[in-house]
């Protein structure tokens, strides 16, 4: 990045125009997602804090209060958390080591073991609900060659929150294993060797050298599936328990059966509130990464 | 490699197990990945190519009991599906045509300009990604209904927008700044009008990050159900919701597979591409990194 400054009254006329020219270009894309993303989540957080009495508008929390003596409100939201936390830990036990080994792998096998990591990438999420329905569900695919090799009393995952985990989990990996090998692309070689050279074993290496350099991708990774899983509707919808719901499920419920808005709003502004660390989390850590790499 | 001689046969199977033996030994983990992914990722969709194909699949054979192509008539023949398909793709086109339009003048002044808060406001696009998806869809959405923009086309084609415009704002804008500045300048310098230097230069160098990103975001936004789902019903259907109701009504499986074999040919094309996308590093762009 040039280091230029643009005090106002340095300006040239010439760099005025040019600067003017510039916004005139990036306001349509900016005006979009002010009146897409901010404004709806604004209003939505300033809606459900207001109560109307009689045409008087006050603040109140009493939505929220609703939302949490609610039993299955309170269940959905729980049942979310549950499966945030054991997809993330699944994702993160099933890539890690992948990503590991084609980092330091070679040769065709690598490159196939890479292929096929990658390959949800091409499966878009209905596709891949459908498909594992057809896989798991009973007298699917998987009971069929269970029962070639003589293993009986295979019990569905299908319609149960397993389910749930492994569609999440499918679709989540190439992303997962594609930043996290970028990262160990960023370890020296030579840094591990040398610190094989003055003893150090394989699980201070990971923890002293690669973990360290390795912070921002997992950070990423962690972020982006914690909010894709909050957010998540298809694979829930499709594959998931009518109850517990995880909140993707509960808000179009809401919002498209029961025809609540409201209710709805409420709902969506909580993912928000528990979310929006976990953004912000994510914002600052690809904005550091990205004006590090301008400066390069 | 090994080099058998007929004579030596037996020779050339230890050799061949021993050598198989030791990869497997040194590259463990490697096969392991192999088989696991191969069952885990391709099992799935070899039931769903295999249904799209067959007439009776009867429990518990492995593959189709009888194979053939009866039920692709019936399922074109539905009146739904005939209609959806050729509206999505429209849909999809329209989305993508917008969003360049609308975006691809914007990353070149986020490359090429100075301006105050350039990098805030590039960053700003992040924000896309920073809620949790079907949240910000549902807040969009009580605004839609207060506009009356649910169940209409604009609704969907604003709500689509939405997911196109961290991909279509950061790929090319690395690719603006990617572009050697003393080309054009070189260019510029023996008279060449500033609109030439841009079409016969500059374009052709950043071509395969635009379209890659065009590619990228028709393809992501003909699969967009969700925002389709929610502001879309009950007049808007698109291919991917009309999914949903064939998923859930199970009634004859060859419609469900044979939809999801011809909605995947649009990804199939990413996949001829892949090699490129994924060396571009533009697959993980969409995630903002």
């Amino acid at each position: 990045m040039t280091t230029q400054t643009l005090s106002p009254k340095t300006d040239s006329p010439r760099q005025w125009r040019q600067a003017a020219f510039a916004y005139l270009l990036v306001a349509p894309p900016l005006l979009l997602m002010l009146l897409l993303i901010f404004i709806p989540a604004l209003q939505s957080i300033a809606r459900t804090l207001t109560v109307d009495v009689d045409g008087q508008v006050g603040f109140s929390f009493s939505r929220y209060v609703a939302f949490f003596q609610d039993r299955i409100s309170v269940s959905n939201l729980m049942f979310t958390f549950q499966v945030v936390f054991l997809t993330l830990a699944t994702i993160f036990v099933v890539c890690f080591p992948l990503a590991l080994y084609l980092r330091f792998a070679q040769g065709r096998l690598a490159a196939a073991v890479q292929i096929l990591a990658l390959f949800p990438l091409f499966v878009p999420g209905i596709i891949l609900c459908y498909a594992l329905i057809r896989f798991l569900g009973t007298r699917g695919t998987l009971e069929t060659i269970l029962n070639v090799v003589g293993v009986s009393g295979y019990r569905t995952p299908y319609l149960k929150p397993e389910a749930i985990i492994i569609g999440l989990v499918w679709e989540s990996i190439p992303f997962t294993v594609l930043v996290l090998t970028a990262g160990l692309r960023q370890v020296n070689d030579s840094l591990i060797e040398s610190a094989r050279d003055v003893g150090a074993n394989d699980w201070t290496i990971f923890r002293r050298i690669i973990l360290p350099l390795i912070m921002r991708p997992v950070l990423i990774a962690f972020s982006l599936n914690f909010l894709g899983i909050f957010g998540a509707y298809t694979v829930p919808y499709l594959l998931g328990p009518a109850a517990p719901q995880m909140m993707g499920v509960f808000m179009q419920q809401t919002f498209g059966q029961y025809r609540r808005p409201d209710d709805a709003e409420t709902q969506a502004v909580i993912t928000f509130i528990i979310c929006s660390l976990v953004g912000l989390l994510y914002v600052r850590t690809v904005a550091k990464q990205r004006i590090q790499q301008e400066n390069e | 490699m090994t080099t058998a001689q007929p004579t030596l046969a037996s020779d050339f199977w230890s050799r061949t197990r021993h050598s198989f033996l030791a990869t497997v030994k040194r590259d463990g983990f490697g096969w392991l990945a192999l088989v696991v992914l191969a069952m885990v990722i391709l099992g799935p969709l070899y039931s769903v190519v295999l249904w799209a194909f067959a007439e009776r699949w009867q429990y518990p054979s492995l593959v189709p009991t009888q194979f053939g192509l009866s039920f692709w008539e019936k399922t074109f023949s539905r009146a739904d599906i005939a209609e959806a398909l050729p509206f999505s793709i429209v849909l999809s086109l329209t989305v993508t045509a917008l969003s360049a339009l609308i975006c691809l003048p914007a990353s070149y002044a986020f490359a090429r300009m100075r301006f105050r808060g350039r990098q805030v406001l590039l960053l700003s696009f992040l924000a896309t990604n920073a809620f949790p998806r079907f949240g910000l869809y549902v807040s969009i959405a009580v605004i839609f209904f207060r506009l009356n923009l649910i169940g209409t086309v604009p609704g969907v084609i604003l709500i689509q927008l939405v997911n196109t415009l961290l991909l279509m704002i950061w790929i090319p804008t690395s690719a603006f700044q990617g572009v050697d500045r003393s080309l054009e300048e070189a260019a510029l310098d023996v008279g060449a009008s500033p609109l030439r230097v841009f079409i016969q230069i500059t374009l052709p160098m950043v071509m395969p990050a635009l379209s890659a990103a065009l590619l990228l975001t028709f393809v992501n936004t003909f699969y967009e159900a969700q925002g389709a789902l929610l502001v879309g019903l009950p007049r808007v259907v698109t291919m991917p919701v009309l999914m949903y109701s064939l998923i859930n009504s199970q009634l004859v499986v060859q419609y469900g597979a044979i939809i999801s074999f011809v909605l995947w040919m649009p990804s199939l094309l990413l996949l001829l591409v892949a090699q490129r996308l994924l060396r571009g590093g533009y697959l993980t762009a969409g995630f903002g990194v």
